[in-house]
C-alpha cells in the first residue's frame, strides 16, 4: 500500500507549524491597523431584566471615549439558525443572563474604555429568572422570550419501529436517570475581532466592511453581518487569520464580532474587540447540561430490543444551536448498533444562563454517555463481557439504520478488536489489582452534516485551483483552519492528485474576497467535503496538464503519471521513474527548483528548447508539464464543489435533517483506571481509543486528534463542570474551570483503523470528534470494574465517587454531596431550583449607577 | 483586563521600601500594595479588588532573598525568596522537609518561579464570590469582604469566611517558624502562629506600614520528618482545597515530638490542637493515625468558599492527616 | 496617567520605552514592540501562554509589571529561533504535532526551553512536572513528549557531530 501514494498517508508537518512554533503566526488578537479603537461590553449583572433607560452621556463625555453603541444602533435579530433569530447585537430591551451584552464603548485604550463602562447608567426592572429547565419548562409569564411559552425552545418526538414491542420482547431492562453537567470549549485563544470600514469612491460614505475575526465559519458570520448591518454580502469581506482553537465555541456568529462591526461604522474608525476570559464563558455556547431518562431493553443474548430516551437540556438565554443538539442527541441514538426500536423525546429549554450550543461531538456524548453505561450495567445483568455485547449489536452495513441514516463504511469491528486486542482486555479484566479496573465504550460522529442549516441546494464547499508559469499551486479554500489542520489536508490533497511536492503548494484560505464559499469548520465536515471538493478541483486541473503533456510525450492521457513533481510514460515509469528511490527524484527536483529560482524563465525556456530538440521525451518535469499546459489552454485552473447525496440525506420525518451525514467516524476505546477508596479520587492511567478515520490522510495529525478528543472527554468525566449559583457563574475562569493540566493526563493509546470509505476524499472520513464521545462511559465503566458503583453523573468528582462508595457500603454518607445520594440524582443541587433570583442587587457598590433607585426583587407567586 | 492606575516604588534595600510605606500610608492604610512575586496581588489588581495609588515593588531588594543556615543549626529565609528556591534547597530538605514538600505543590512551576516565601505567608484570603472581577462582583451585589455588607458562604452573616489557601504556612507553623516584621518604628520578630487572625477579612496582624522581611525555623525543629498532603483538583496550578503539614520526631519507635497543620479550610492556617499531646511517647499505629485524622477533621470548618463540597473537603482533612501521619512515621 | 521612560532588554537588543507605571510586560511585549508571539489566554495567571523567560527564568509576563523588568535579560518566543532557522525543539513541535491550534505553544516553546537549559536530560515525569504551568486545550499534551523526546535526541547528534 505504501507505493499507492507518495503524499498522504504519510506523517506531515502542519504547513503553518513553523508560524506557530515561532510565534510569527498572526491571530486575531495580534493584528493592528493605523487608529484602531479599542471596544469594551457592558454586561448584564442581572440574569433576567427588562431595561427601562440605558445613559450614555457620562461615559460619552470622558476623554479618550469616542462613541458608546447600545442595542438601537443595530436593531436587526439574528442567530445561527434561521429558526432561532432571537438575539440581537446588544439587548434592546431585555437581558436574558448575567453577562448578556447591553452596551459597548470605543475608546482609544482598554482602561479608558473599561473606565468608561462604570458611567454607563443603565436602569432595569428585575424579573423572575429561570435556572433549572424543569421548572423553566413549568413557567406560564415573565417568560424569556415571549414567543416562546413554557420557555421550550423546541420539542421532538420520534418512534422508530415499534418500543413498545421491543420492550416486551425485552428479557432484561435497564431505566435510570443521567445527568452530564454543564461543560465548555476553553480553547486557548479568547474570542477577537476587528472591523474597518473603507470609504466608498463613489459615494463618499462608508462603503466595504472588512472583519479579521476567529471565526470557524467566515461564510455565516459574513452572511449574519449582513442582517445585522443591512448590507450586501459582496460588500463585506471576512477574513480568518490563525484561530486560537475553536471546538464548537467559534462555530456561530459571537456577539463580539457583531458589536465590533457595529462599533466600527458607529465610531467611523477601525474596532476591535477581544474578549476577556470571563466574557468567553459568558459567550459560551458550550455543550448543555443534560438530563437523560434512559430505558434499554436486552435479550438474553445480548441483543438490543429497544431504546427510549428522554432528553432534557439546559439551553440558557438563547435558541443558538439548540435545535440541532437536541435533533443530534436523538438521531445519533442510531448509526452506532443495530437498534430496531427507538422512541425519543427532547426538550431544548430555556433558561436565564448564556446560550449553549455545538461542542465537540455536538449533541452526541452526553446521551452516549447515558447509553454505554447502561449497556455496561445490562452486559453485568446477563453476566456477558462489555466488549462482546457491544460486538452483538453491531450494524450489517452497507444499510439505513432504523432512524433514516445511511451506514456504508463502518469500522467498528475492528475498532473494538484492536482496543481489545491492544489493551490485554481478555487477559486482564477483572483481574487486576482492587481499586483498579478497565472500561470500555463506543462512539461515532458524522463527517459533516448532510444537510447545511441554511436549506438550499448549493455546494457544501467549493475549491478552486489557479497554476500558474512558475509551477506553483495555489488552492484557494473557504474551509477553516483553526488547528486541526485543515490547511494542511488541502494541501496534500492537491499535492496527491497532482503528483507534485507539498511545498510548491500554497493554500489560501478562509477570505471571502478571494476564496470559494466553504460552510466552516464545524461537524467535522472539512476533510469528507472541502477534500472532496479539493480533489475534484486538482482532478480537472491534472486533466488540462495531462492532454498538453501527452501532446508533447507523444502519448495517450491515460498513459501519464503525475509523481514526485514529475509527469511519466506509464511504461517508461514502470522502468525508472516510480521505481526510482525517492531520494534520487527530490535531488532531482531540488535541482531543477534552485536552478528555476535563479535563472527564471530564460532557462526554463532554454531547457524547453533543449528538450524540443531532442525530440518527445519519457517524462516532464512538473514545471514543464505546467508550462506546456498554459501554451496550451492559456490559462490553468481548475474548480471542485461538494455537496451530499440526496441518498445520504435522511429520512421525511420532523427533524430527519439532522444526523444524516454522507458517511460516519467509528470509535471504540478501552479506559484503566484507578480509585482511592478513600478519597473517591479517581486517576486514569490509559485509555486505548481506536478510531476509523476512513483513511488516514496525515497519520500524526489524525493521532493528535484521537489523543485531542479523548483528553477532552477526559477533562468533561473528571474535572470540568460549568457551576451555577442562582445564574451566577462560579467559575469563569481557567483556574477555576479545570481543564487538566499535564500532571493527570493519562497516556492515550491511538490506534487508526482505517475502512476506506466508498466517498471520502480516498477513502477519507472524520477524526475530530467521535472519539470524545467514548471517553466519558469507558471512563465510568471503568470505574464501576474497579469499585463496583455505578456514576449516573459527570463530572466524577471525587466527592460524587466518595459518595457513591459510601452510599453502596450503606455507610454514613456524611452529605458529602449536600445530602443527595448520586446514584439517584433527582435534580441539580447547585441550581437550588430558585425560579427568583435572589441575589442581592448591586445597590451596595459606590460606583453601581443604579444605587439610587434599587429595584425591588419581586417575588413569586408560588 | 487593565490594571488600575497607580504608580510604582522600586526600592532597592529594606530601609528604601519601609521608608516608601510610611511616606505613602495613606489616610486609611489603603493606597499602597506591597509586590513581591506578583502571583496574587497582579490578578487581585486586574480584578479590581485592590486599587490602591502606590504598587511598592520589592522585587530589586536583594536583602530580602537568600536561605541562609545559622550557626546554631536553625535558618533564616529571606521573605523574597521565591518557592522554586525554597523547593529545590538541599539544606531546606535535609533539615525541614515538611517545607520543602509543601513549596513543590504550590500553583505550577512557573508560578514558583515568580511566588515568594513571603507571599506565601501574607497570600490573601480566598472565595468564590470574591476572587472574581468587578463585573461579576456587581452581579452577586458584592460580598462583606470586598464593597458589601454580606456574606454569600454563610448566608445572613456578617463575619467573612474567605479561606486561607497558602500550601506553605501550615508547614511552617509545625516547625515553629518566626517572622520578622519590618517597619519605620524598628523590627519585632513574632511566632507565625501569632500572626493570623483567624478572620476571613483582615486575615493577618500587620499594620499598613509594616514588611515582613525574613523568616526563622529554629534549631529545635530541623531533622524533623516531614509530609506535605494537598487536596486539588489537578495535578498542578490549583490552590488547595485542603491541605495537611506533619511534621515529626520520633525516638525508638515511638512519637517523640509531633505538630499536624491544615490550612485552607479555614480563613487561618491552624495547628491542630491537641495532635502533639495525642501522639506524644506513643509508637504509631493505624488507630492512632486515625484519632490524629479525627482531630484534624474537628479543627477544619470549612464552607462553600472553593471548589467540591465543604463537607467533602472536611472529610479529606481526616484522610489527608491520617495518611500524612503515617507517611511522615514511615519516612 | 504619565508615562515614564524605561529601559528594557529583550531578545539581546535594547529598547527604550516610555510606558505607564501599570503596563504588564505581556501588553508592552504585544503593544509597544509588536512582539505577538507571546499571547493572553487568561486573566488569572494560569494558563501560561504567555510565559518568557526573565534572565533565563520562564516567568509569566502576564503577571509581571514591565517597569519591574528594567535591567533583566527578557527573551520572548521570537529570540528561540536561531540563525534564522527553526531551533530543535520548534521543529520536533512541527513534527511531532506538539502544536496544533498553536496558541499555547509560544509559552509551551519557553517552558520547555527553560526545563532543557536546567535538566538537557530530563525523564518523562520531570517533562510531566515542568509542563504542567502551560494549559493545552488541542493535544492532550501527548505528542509534546515525543517532540521533546526527539529535539533532545536531535540536539545531541548535533552536539556529536560538532565534537
Amino acid at each position: 500500500m505504501s507505493g499507492e501514494f507518495s503524499i498522504i498517508g504519510k506523517p506531515t508537518a502542519m504547513i503553518d507549524a513553523a508560524a506557530k512554533t515561532t510565534g510569527a503566526g498572526k491571530y486575531t488578537d495580534d493584528l493592528r491597523v493605523p487608529g484602531m479603537l479599542i471596544g469594551k461590553i457592558l454586561h448584564s449583572p442581572y440574569p433576567h431584566a427588562r431595561i427601562r433607560r440605558i445613559e450614555t452621556s457620562r461615559a460619552e463625555k470622558c476623554e479618550g471615549v469616542i462613541a458608546v453603541v447600545v442595542g438601537k444602533d443595530a436593531p436587526n435579530p439574528y442567530g445561527i439558525l434561521p429558526v432561532g433569530h432571537d438575539e440581537y447585537a446588544l439587548a434592546l430591551d431585555k437581558v436574558r443572563y448575567v453577562g448578556d451584552n447591553v452596551a459597548c464603548v470605543i475608546a482609544v485604550s482598554e482602561a479608558i474604555a473599561e473606565k468608561a463602562l462604570e458611567l454607563i447608567d443603565v436602569d432595569y426592572e428585575v424579573l423572575p429568572a429561570y435556572f433549572d429547565p424543569e421548572e423553566s419548562m413549568k413557567a406560564t409569564k415573565d417568560l424569556i422570550h415571549d414567543s416562546k411559552p413554557g420557555n421550550l425552545e423546541k420539542d421532538y418526538h420520534h418512534v422508530f419501529g415499534d418500543p413498545d414491542k421491543g420492550f416486551s420482547e425485552a428479557d432484561h431492562i435497564a431505566e435510570a436517570r443521567f445527568i452530564a453537567n454543564e461543560v465548555t470549549h476553553a480553547a486557548m485563544e479568547p474570542h477577537s475581532t476587528l472591523a474597518s470600514f473603507e470609504i466608498d469612491p463613489h459615494t463618499g460614505k462608508a462603503g466595504r466592511l472588512t472583519v479579521w475575526s476567529s471565526t470557524q465559519v467566515p461564510y455565516y458570520l459574513q452572511h449574519k453581518l449582513s442582517l445585522v448591518l443591512e448590507m450586501p454580502m459582496s460588500q463585506i469581506r471576512v477574513i480568518k487569520p490563525l484561530v486560537g482553537g475553536g471546538f464548537g465555541g467559534k462555530s456561530e456568529v459571537i456577539p463580539l464580532e457583531i458589536i465590533a462591526a457595529v462599533a466600527a461604522r458607529k465610531a467611523q474608525a477601525a474596532v476591535k474587540i477581544t474578549y476577556t476570559r470571563e466574557e468567553v464563558f459568558w459567550a459560551h455556547r458550550g455543550r448543555p447540561r443534560t438530563i437523560i431518562d434512559l430505558k434499554t431493553g436486552i435479550k438474553q443474548d445480548g441483543r438490543i430490543t429497544a431504546v427510549k430516551a428522554r432528553v432534557v437540556q439546559d439551553g440558557g438565554a438563547y435558541c443558538s444551536y439548540g435545535v440541532v443538539t437536541i435533533l443530534y442527541s436523538g438521531a445519533l441514538l442510531g448509526a452506532l448498533y443495530d437498534i430496531p426500536n427507538i422512541q425519543y423525546d427532547g426538550y431544548r429549554v430555556l433558561t436565564n444562563k448564556p446560550a449553549c450550543g455545538a461542542m465537540r461531538g455536538h449533541g452526541t456524548v452526553n446521551v452516549r454517555f447515558a447509553f454505554e453505561s447502561q449497556l455496561d450495567e445490562l452486559a453485568a445483568k446477563i453476566g456477558m463481557d462489555p466488549a462482546e455485547i457491544r460486538q452483538h449489536n453491531l450494524l450489517k452495513p452497507p444499510c439505513i439504520t432504523v432512524n433514516g441514516l445511511r451506514v456504508q463504511s463502518y469500522g467498528l469491528p475492528e475498532c473494538i478488536e484492536k482496543t481489545v486486542e491492544r489493551s490485554g482486555w481478555k487477559q486482564r479484566k477483572g483481574k487486576l489489582l482492587k481499586g483498579r479496573g478497565l472500561g470500555i465504550a463506543c462512539s461515532h460522529y458524522v463527517s459533516g452534516a448532510a444537510n447545511s442549516i441554511i436549506r438550499s441546494d448549493m455546494p457544501h464547499s467549493t475549491v478552486n485551483i489557479k497554476i500558474d508559469r512558475d509551477g506553483g499551486v495555489v488552492v484557494y479554500t473557504g474551509a477553516s483552519e483553526i488547528g486541526q489542520g485543515s490547511d494542511t489536508m488541502t494541501a496534500q490533497v492537491a499535492a496527491e492528485v497532482l503528483g507534485c511536492s507539498l511545498p510548491r503548494v500554497r493554500v489560501i484560505a478562509a477570505d471571502t474576497d478571494l476564496t470559494p464559499i466553504d460552510i466552516g469548520s464545524y461537524s467535522s465536515r472539512v476533510t469528507f467535503m472541502a477534500g472532496n471538493a479539493t480533489l475534484r478541483a486538482a482532478t480537472e486541473v491534472k486533466k488540462l496538464i495531462a492532454a498538453a503533456a501527452a501532446k508533447q510525450m507523444g502519448c495517450a492521457v491515460e498513459d501519464l503519471i503525475f509523481r514526485n513533481d514529475q509527469v511519466f510514460k506509464q511504461n517508461a515509469a514502470a522502468a525508472s521513474g516510480a521505481g526510482l528511490a525517492n531520494e534520487s527524484i527530490r535531488s532531482k527536483r531540488d535541482e531543477a527548483s534552485v536552478s528555476g529560482r535563479v535563472e527564471g524563465q530564460i532557462l526554463r525556456g532554454s531547457l524547453q528548447q533543449k528538450r524540443k530538440e531532442e525530440g518527445p521525451k519519457d517524462s516532464l518535469t512538473f514545471e514543464e508539464a505546467v508550462v506546456a499546459a498554459i501554451d496550451f489552454h492559456g490559462t490553468l485552473t481548475g474548480t471542485g464543489s461538494y455537496a451530499p447525496p440526496q441518498e445520504a440525506r435522511g429520512g421525511k420525518h420532523k427533524g430527519a435533517g439532522v444526523g444524516p451525514s454522507p458517511a460516519y467516524s467509528y470509535s471504540a476505546q478501552v479506559a484503566e483506571v484507578s480509585v482511592d477508596e478513600e478519597t473517591g479520587e479517581v486517576v486514569v492511567h490509559k485509555v486505548w481509543a481506536a478510531h476509523d478515520c476512513g483513511r488516514a490522510l496525515n497519520p500524526v495529525s489524525v493521532e493528535g486528534q484521537i489523543i485531542g478528543s479523548v483528553w477532552m472527554g477526559m477533562g468533561q468525566a473528571l474535572t470540568e463542570e460549568m457551576v451555577w449559583k442562582d445564574g451566577m457563574l462560579m467559575n469563569p475562569g481557567l483556574l477555576e474551570y479545570r481543564s487538566p493540566s499535564s500532571v493527570e493526563s493519562p497516556e492515550i493509546e491511538p490506534i487508526i483503523v482505517e475502512s476506506i470509505d466508498p466517498e471520502g476524499p480516498f477513502g477519507a472520513k472524520e477524526c475530530s470528534e467521535g472519539s470524545l464521545a467514548a471517553t466519558i462511559p469507558a471512563i465510568a465503566n471503568a470505574i464501576y470494574d474497579a469499585v463496583g458503583v455505578r456514576l449516573h453523573e459527570s463530572p466524577f468528582t471525587p466527592e460524587r465517587v466518595l459518595a457513591a462508595l459510601r452510599a453502596k457500603r450503606n455507610a454514613k454518607s456524611l452529605g458529602l454531596t449536600e445530602g443527595v445520594d448520586p446514584t439517584a440524582p433527582a435534580r441539580f443541587r447547585e441550581h437550588g431550583g430558585s425560579l427568583c433570583f435572589k441575589g442581592k442587587g448591586p445597590e451596595r457598590h459606590a460606583l453601581d449607577p443604579s444605587r439610587n433607585s434599587a429595584p425591588a426583587v419581586p417575588g413569586r407567586a408560588d | 483586563m487593565s490594571l488600575p492606575e497607580f504608580r510604582l516604588l522600586r526600592p532597592r534595600s529594606i530601609e528604601d521600601a519601609v521608608r516608601c510605606l510610611s511616606e505613602h500610608l495613606g489616610k486609611d492604610g489603603l493606597s499602597l500594595r506591597m509586590l513581591a512575586g506578583g502571583t496574587d496581588l497582579i490578578p487581585s489588581m486586574r480584578q479590581k479588588l485592590f486599587e490602591p495609588e502606590y504598587v511598592l515593588d520589592l522585587r530589586g531588594i536583594v536583602a530580602m532573598r537568600g536561605i541562609r543556615p545559622q550557626g546554631d543549626g536553625g535558618v533564616e529565609i529571606g521573605a523574597l525568596t521565591t518557592l522554586r528556591a525554597i523547593e529545590r534547597s538541599d539544606f531546606l530538605r535535609q533539615h525541614y522537609a515538611v517545607l520543602t514538600e509543601a513549596a513543590a505543590t504550590v500553583a505550577s512551576p512557573v508560578l514558583r518561579n515568580m511566588g515568594t516565601i513571603g507571599g506565601n505567608i501574607c497570600l490573601d484570603t480566598r472565595c468564590l464570590w470574591y476572587n472574581q472581577s468587578l463585573t461579576w462582583r456587581k452581579g452577586c451585589g458584592f460580598c462583606i469582604k470586598k464593597d458589601g455588607d454580606l456574606c454569600h458562604v454563610a448566608p445572613g452573616g456578617t463575619k467573612c469566611w474567605a479561606v486561607f489557601s497558602g500550601d506553605t504556612p501550615p508547614a511552617l507553623l509545625c516547625l515553629d517558624a518566626e517572622i520578622e516584621i519590618a517597619s519605620a518604628n524598628g523590627v519585632r520578630r513574632v511566632p507565625l502562629n501569632d500572626f493570623y487572625t483567624g478572620l476571613g477579612d483582615n486575615y493577618r496582624k500587620l499594620q499598613p506600614n509594616e514588611l515582613v522581611t525574613r523568616i526563622f525555623l529554629p534549631a529545635s525543629t530541623a531533622g524533623y520528618r516531614g509530609v506535605y498532603r494537598k487536596l486539588r483538583v489537578r495535578g498542578s496550578i490549583d490552590y488547595p482545597l485542603a491541605g495537611v503539614a506533619v511534621a515529626m520526631k520520633s525516638y525508638d519507635g515511638h512519637v517523640a515530638d509531633a505538630r499536624i497543620a491544615v490550612t485552607a479550610v479555614n480563613p487561618a492556617p491552624l495547628l491542630v490542637k491537641g495532635a502533639g499531646e495525642l501522639l506524644m511517647g506513643k509508637p504509631l499505629d493505624e488507630a492512632l493515625a486515625e484519632a490524629v485524622g479525627d482531630l484534624a477533621a474537628k479543627t477544619a470548618k470549612p464552607l462553600t468558599t472553593s471548589a467540591l463540597t465543604p463537607e467533602y473537603r472536611r472529610e479529606m482533612i481526616r484522610v489527608f492527616a491520617k495518611r500524612a501521619v503515617l507517611a511522615a512515621a514511615a519516612n | 496617567m504619565k508615562k515614564e521612560l524605561i529601559e528594557l532588554r529583550v531578545n539581546g537588543r535594547p529598547y527604550e520605552l516610555a510606558i505607564e507605571p501599570n503596563a504588564l510586560l505581556l501588553d508592552t511585549l504585544r503593544q509597544d514592540l509588536e512582539l505577538t508571539g507571546s499571547k493572553r489566554g487568561c486573566d488569572d495567571s494560569s494558563c501560561g501562554a504567555c510565559t518568557v523567560l526573565i534572565d533565563g527564568v520562564a516567568m509569566m509576563s502576564c503577571t509581571l509589571l514591565a517597569a519591574s523588568c528594567e535591567g533583566q535579560e527578557i527573551t520572548t518566543v521570537e529570540g528561540v529561533s536561531e540563525h534564522g532557522a527553526l531551533a530543535a525543539i520548534q521543529k520536533a513541535y512541527g513534527d511531532w504535532g506538539g502544536a496544533q491550534c498553536g496558541f499555547c505553544t509560544p509559552g509551551f516553546m519557553m517552558t520547555v526551553k527553560s526545563l532543557l537549559a536546567e535538566n538537557p536530560a530530563p525523564t518523562e515525569a520531570e517533562v510531566r512536572a515542568a509542563l504542567s504551568s502551560n494549559l493545552c486545550r488541542c493535544t492532550g499534551y501527548s505528542q509534546m513528549y515525543e517532540a521533546i523526546r526527539s529535539a533532545i535526541a536531535a540536539e545531541r547528534q548535533v552536539s556529536a557531530v560538532a565534537k
